[in-house]
């Protein structure tokens, strides 16, 4: 639908985009992220030509916007920006229809189409059409700003941080309601905010921007899910943990429990325990396999002491395998009521140890924030 | 009576029509110089000097180039005009906010379009202000448009002032006066009713 | 060129002698105004009902036009410079009046209630807070009336009060086009210099944080 190749935009020797390569689907809601100054705005605008690219080249539905005429180009496209930008000369009738008005539909059909969409979006046309932007509060405004973008039917809207002007609860609305609209008219949506909370509800797939490149493009789990390095890391932030659902049982389990081989005696545990201050010990084979484990109970019976741990070890003790989710760990250390929870691979392989101590922090970091607890 | 009526109106149709020319070819020249931005220092610093001299000695030069008359008056309202017009043509342009310049070129809007639709619309109020300005002030000079025989109320004025003859002032200067405050407050009435409701000032939300 | 240098030669303490009276003559007006009109301004900033009342009264006085005032005061005060003073006087109170008031209203109400909260009085909050910001408000509002002022002070010549209009309105009754040329250099470049120097003033009284911030303008008048 929009093709970047090579796109390379240049203020004398400072590239603001660097040999941009994009391909935007046909419907997909595309949503462009950093932090200011990475070139996300400049990428937008090059679409619509407010903003002319140095070099390479970009399509529109196969056809170069160099050879395009600008007017005709940016009349197919809708256009959104942050600051709403609703003529106050003009009625919110005359604002919305300005591109068809420009496009030289006949006025019936235009009073019809502004009717329509303001219904599309619970605004009586009655009450509305007749009314200036500044009788309306900036939330109604950028719901019209939306809505003159939509009227003349063009399949892309390009959108330049439409709400990043607006209170918390309005702009939720907001997006609640381009998300509703997007279902119903599947456009393909251009998209820039600095917002990850704002990306990961409406975007179906990211590109996350730096210094005039895309660090990573997919869709918001991928994202998630396998952050490219460390910017990326630390931009989606909070967003790691903050989705439990996604969250898989290593992320939270500690990864070098206290072990011993399976022929240590009991006196020897004993004294490993206290070393390390715990009060078990997971008994493995060659260094890797999950036997059992020996709890300091069991070590507190001076026969026991001389046993190998390989005939103390409590080898019933249930386990949970990696790629599990984090949740199903902690359902089975609740219904189970149990201290904690081996996590071994698919060969019974030991790989760490998820304790309530391990959950509670999980918890705590998604219920306070991001900071880490050990 | 009437006779004062007839040189009140005389001195009113003097007034407007070196403003009318102002505005004739100040409009215009506000957005030439919107357009080409280089010319803006240029023209404004050539009208503000053309400002600074006084009315008094802009009639007499005036007078050296067209003679007595009305002609020549006009002459120097259309000079002393062409300020508060150019100047408020190209302030109300240019303050119309860059946002809706780039919404309405996002949207496809050519920029003679940009233009009429929206600019001239959005700048109106501050133009109008501008004509009410050159208009007052010129009700104001063509009072001394007498000293270079042109016609309106000035005359009775000046004759007044030397002939020491108080009635013969007044019935000059009283008509000048009223004609200048219900001008001014008219044309106030005006602008207020020209201005687009959503460019009046109201408190959002 | 050189039947103005003759004329400068020939009457050059008559053109010095007319610079000084319109220079005296304008900047005294004005000088005046300022005096009545900054205080009025600050006085009526907090009454919102009389502001609107004094500033139509002010600005009616405005538009009348010039000869018109003259021709007013002219029965009253006779003729020579207090009557040509007087009506200068109240021209120039306008813009100043205006510029004052508008320039003390629209300090930043957070600042005025900072003030307050920090234990301003009001008239601590008036000369700590509400004049160092609308300063340079009312500069402009001054070097405004000034510049007019000197313009208009050349028709003070027609009852007598002397200055630069002295030559031109000579000039126009002998027809000598370089007697009013002689008159109408000195004037502009009067009404120049005022309107730079002033400018200048008013750039050095903007608190430096207040730079950049806002542009003067407002009214302009001529007679």
């Amino acid at each position: 639908m929009i093709r970047f190749e090579g796109v390379l935009k240049a203020y004398g020797s400072l590239e603001v985009v660097k040999k941009l390569d994009l391909h935007v689907l046909e419907g997909e809601f595309l949503v462009l992220i950093g932090p200011s100054g990475c070139g996300k705005t400049t990428t937008l605008k090059m679409i619509n030509r407010l903003i002319e690219p140095t070099s390479g080249k970009i399509l529109v539905n196969g056809q170069n916007i160099m050879e395009m005429n600008p007017v005709t180009l940016r009349r197919k496209i809708g256009y959104v920006i942050q600051q709403i930008g609703l003529f106050p000369n003009m009625t919110i009738m005359d604002n919305v229809d300005l591109v068809p008005r420009l496009l030289g539909w006949d006025r019936e059909k235009r009073i019809n189409r502004v009717y329509e969409l303001l219904e599309l979006v619970g605004m009586d046309p009655e009450v509305y059409a007749n009314r200036y932007p500044n009788e309306l509060s900036g939330g109604q405004q950028q719901r019209i700003g939306v809505l003159r973008a939509l009227a003349a039917g063009p399949s892309i809207i390009l959108m330049d941080e439409p709400f990043g002007a607006l209170d918390p609860i309005t702009r939720e609305n907001l997006q609640d309601e381009l998300k509703n609209l997007q279902s119903k008219l599947n456009k393909t949506i251009v998209f820039v905010t600095h917002d990850m909370d704002e990306a990961m509800k409406l975007a179906d797939r990211i590109a996350i921007m730096k210094d005039g490149e895309i660090i990573q493009l997919g869709s918001p789990e991928s994202i998630l899910r396998n952050p490219s390095d460390d910017f990326v890391l630390e931009f989606i932030g909070k967003h790691r943990v903050n989705s439990c659902e996604l969250e898989k049982v290593e992320s939270i389990m500690k990864t070098n429990p206290v072990t011993t081989d399976p022929d240590r005696k009991g006196t020897e545990m004993l004294a490993l325990m206290k070393r390390k201050g715990v009060n078990t010990v997971l008994v493995v084979k060659n260094d890797k396999q999950l036997i059992g484990v020996v709890t300091i109970e069991k070590l507190d019976n001076k026969q026991n002491l001389t046993y190998k741990a390989e005939y103390l070890a409590d080898t019933g003790l249930p386990v949970i395998t990696a790629g599990s989710p984090a949740r199903e760990a902690f359902d089975l250390l609740v219904s189970q009521k149990l201290e904690y929870l081996p996590v071994v691979d698919q060969n019974r392989g030991l790989l760490g140890l998820v304790t309530r101590t391990s959950m509670v922090n999980a918890l705590a970091s998604v219920v306070w924030g991001e900071e880490e607890l050990s | 009576m009437s006779a004062v009526f007839s040189i009140a109106l005389e001195h009113l149709w003097l007034s407007v029509a070196g403003v009318f020319l102002a505005c004739v070819i100040g409009v215009p020249m506000g957005i030439v110089i919107l357009k080409i931005r280089v010319l803006a220092g240029p023209v404004m610093g050539v009208i503000d000097i053309l400002q600074t001299i006084p009315s008094l000695a802009m009639l007499a030069l005036v007078m050296f180039f067209f003679g007595l008359g009305n002609m020549s008056l006009i002459t120097a309202l259309f000079i002393y005009a062409l300020l508060p017009v150019v100047r408020n043509t190209f302030i109300g342009l240019t303050g119309v906010k860059s946002e809706l310049l780039e919404a309405g070129k996002g949207m496809g809007m050519t920029g003679w379009q940009l233009l009429w639709q929206v600019q001239l619309p959005i700048a109106l109020p501050v133009i109008l202000a501008g004509f009410r300005v050159a208009v007052v002030t010129s009700i104001g000079i063509a009072t001394i448009g007498t000293l270079i025989g042109a016609g309106g109320l000035g005359e009775p004025i000046w004759r007044g002032i030397q002939l020491v003859n108080t009635p013969m002032i007044l019935s000059g200067a009283v008509p000048a006066a009223l004609l200048a405050i219900i001008a001014d407050y008219s044309l106030g009435l005006l602008e207020k009713s020209v201005v687009s409701r959503g460019l009046q000032v109201k408190n959002t939300n | 060129m050189s039947p103005l240098l003759d004329l400068l030669l020939l009457r050059w303490p008559e053109l010095l002698t007319a610079t000084w009276q319109h220079i005296y003559i304008s900047l005294g007006s004005v000088a005046l105004g300022a005096l009545l009109a900054v205080p009025l301004g600050i006085w009526l900033s907090t009454r919102e009902h009389i502001s609107r009342m004094v500033l139509g009264v002010v600005g009616t006085i405005q538009t009348i036009p010039s000869l018109a005032f003259f021709g007013f005061v002219l029965p009253i005060l006779g003729i020579g410079i207090l009557p040509a003073m007087s009506v200068l006087f109240l021209y120039s109170l306008l813009p100043i009046l205006r510029n004052t008031y508008t320039g003390i209203r629209e300090v930043d109400p957070a600042l005025i209630e900072a003030g307050r909260g920090m234990g301003m009085n009001s008239r601590q909050l008036l000369f700590m807070v509400k004049l160092p910001v609308a300063l340079p408000v009312i500069m402009a509002g001054i070097r405004i009336s000034t510049v007019y002022i000197i313009s208009w002070t050349t028709i003070a010549a027609l009852i007598g009060a002397g200055g630069l209009g002295d030559l031109i309105w000579g000039g126009m009754n002998v027809y000598d086009i370089w007697l009013i040329v002689a008159g109408t250099i000195p004037a502009a470049l009067l009404a120049l210099l005022a309107g730079f120097t002033l400018g200048r003033l008013e750039k050095t009284v903007t608190p430096r944080g207040l730079k950049a911030g806002y542009t003067s303008g407002e009214g302009e008048f001529n007679i």
